[in-house]
């Protein structure tokens, strides 16, 4: 058993975490104010390649395996304090994979390159107002089959990068009678389709750079080339893509998670109370110790499901692991982390609250944390 | 033969865990409700690890996971 990375991952990690800190350099503060996208930033990270890193060369990609760009994401959300903008970048490749594993050969050469390139910006739409975590089981929007296509009808909610995408890989009932499974199809549509309506971002408590909103189909006509894979596939091409989600999203929290536990280590050393540093004290020691062992145990389970992928093998229940323990470690270590700097903690100026909150979504998205449970409790035979 | 009955002996007990007296070779399985999304998650790891395949793309689509017969003989297919 081998738990180290390759000289190139390593060079390849220091180097994005460089370019994260000396290249985006958007105000955060007021991005995350005034709800921002920072689309500055989005080129860079587009300039550096990171949205272009699973892909074939022959796409503009990179051909970098899965584990590489797992370690890619964690070094960016490790270098840039921006999780709203990481997040759209998570975003844009999971499209890309959808693209990639199913997609004809005309959709992988119109869409990728412009999608490594971060030229068009894409989204992925599922969940409905009201199919959230029975996504496929209550979904309402449908896609009825016509002469010349499909037409689309139905509303999205929570679409991340939805009110600025380009093009948006969407969900629908093809089938609606038939069991979920077979089902659901998947298409691509652009976001000039007629009938096709993007709303306004909708506020949140974080993430604020990350811009998330309800997609309205209103008699929305596709043709038959915007299905990705065959009808009926959707169903599978969402759990094989849950599958990538729940391995890169868990990355991007892996790196905040580092930056939070090094930012407190060293506020520990440096602040002293009572004529010694407060990390001295077992009280604040222990949560920083909790930290690094979420922060350990989870790099060890992500990189396994990583490795797995990497070797084109399944890793449906270690993907499920490491978004479950993952996204509540970050969770609770960002509360922790507030606690440990006292008041200061508390402060914008110290960025840990923006931290807490942007953290708080990711026991929400890709499957909360009770819905991670379940599937792990199903694929345990329970 | 082998395939098929190991294909049925996962299903019966690792994914109806006993509650399906018998399942039949043409017996559909999605529009039973005997495998769902979950079910073929856990079926797909069983198959690609016990047969040493990789199934994906064109090859994971609803029609060849329908009956035990449809996946026996997608597995058989991969095997050559
Ligand atoms: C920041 C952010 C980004 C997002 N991005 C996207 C996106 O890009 N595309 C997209 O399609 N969606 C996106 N979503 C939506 C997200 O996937 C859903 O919010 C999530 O799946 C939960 O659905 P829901 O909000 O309807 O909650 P519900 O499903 O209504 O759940 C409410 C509560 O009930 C619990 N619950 C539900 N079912 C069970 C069960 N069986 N067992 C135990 N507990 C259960 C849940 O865990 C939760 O605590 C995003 C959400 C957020 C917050």
């Amino acid at each position: 058993m081998e738990f180290s990375l390759t000289e190139e991952q390593k060079s390849l990690r220091d180097a994005v975490i460089r370019f994260a800190r000396q290249e985006i350099k958007h105000d955060l503060s007021l991005c995350d104010k005034e709800g921002r996208f920072p689309i500055e930033s989005w080129k860079k990270c587009a300039e550096m390649q990171i949205m272009a890193l699973p892909f074939a060369e022959e796409y503009g990609g990179c051909g970098s395996d899965f584990l590489t760009t797992v370690v890619v994401l964690q070094a960016l959300a490790y270098g840039c304090k921006d999780a709203g903008l990481v997040h759209a970048v998570i975003t844009q490749i999971l499209c890309g994979i959808q693209i990639n594993l199913f997609g004809s050969l005309e959709q992988k050469n119109q869409y990728l390159p412009m999608l490594c390139q971060g030229e068009k910006i894409f989204a992925q739409a599922i969940t409905e107002p009201e199919a959230g975590s029975d996504a496929l089981g209550a979904m309402r929007t449908l896609a009825l089959k016509v002469d010349d296509g499909y037409v689309l009808n139905g509303t999205k909610v929570f679409i991340s990068n939805g009110p600025i995408a380009d093009v948006v890989i969407v969900f629908a009932l093809t089938d609606p009678a038939a069991r979920r499974l077979d089902g659901v199809s998947t298409f691509l549509i652009e976001k000039d389709n007629p009938g096709f309506e993007q709303c306004r971002p909708i506020e949140k408590m974080g993430l604020c750079t990350l811009q998330n909103g309800e997609l309205v189909f209103r008699d929305c006509r596709v043709s038959p080339t915007a299905l990705i894979g065959r009808e009926g596939q959707g169903a599978i091409i969402f759990n094989e893509s849950m599958e990538w989600e729940r391995s890169l999203m868990p990355a991007a929290h892996l790196g905040t998670l580092e930056r939070v536990l090094e930012t407190c280590v060293g506020y520990a050393r440096k602040r002293s109370a009572f004529g010694q540093p407060i990390g001295k004290f077992q009280a604040v020691a222990n949560k920083i110790v909790d930290m690094k062992t979420v922060f350990e145990l989870g790099r060890l389970i992500l990189y396994k499901a990583a490795s797995i992928k990497s070797q084109g093998r399944r890793a449906g229940m270690e993907a499920s692991i490491a978004k479950l323990f993952i996204s509540e470690g970050l969770k609770q270590s960002c509360l922790d982390a507030v606690q440990v700097h006292g008041g200061y903690g508390f402060t914008r100026e110290y960025e840990l609250e923006r931290d807490l909150r942007d953290s708080v979504a990711a026991t929400i998205y890709s499957g909360t944390s009770e819905l991670q449970r379940s599937i792990i409790s199903r694929l345990m035979g329970l | 033969m082998e395939i098929i009955e190991s294909i049925r002996g996962f299903i019966s007990t690792e994914i109806c865990s006993g509650s399906v007296q018998k399942i039949d070779d043409a017996d559909l399985l999605i529009e039973n409700g005997i495998i769902d999304s979950v079910g073929i998650m856990l079926l797909l790891g069983f198959i690609e690890e016990k047969f040493a395949i990789t199934i994906d793309g064109d090859e994971l689509i609803p029609e060849n996971f329908s009956t035990i017969a449809t996946i026996s003989t997608l597995v058989g297919k991969k095997i050559g």
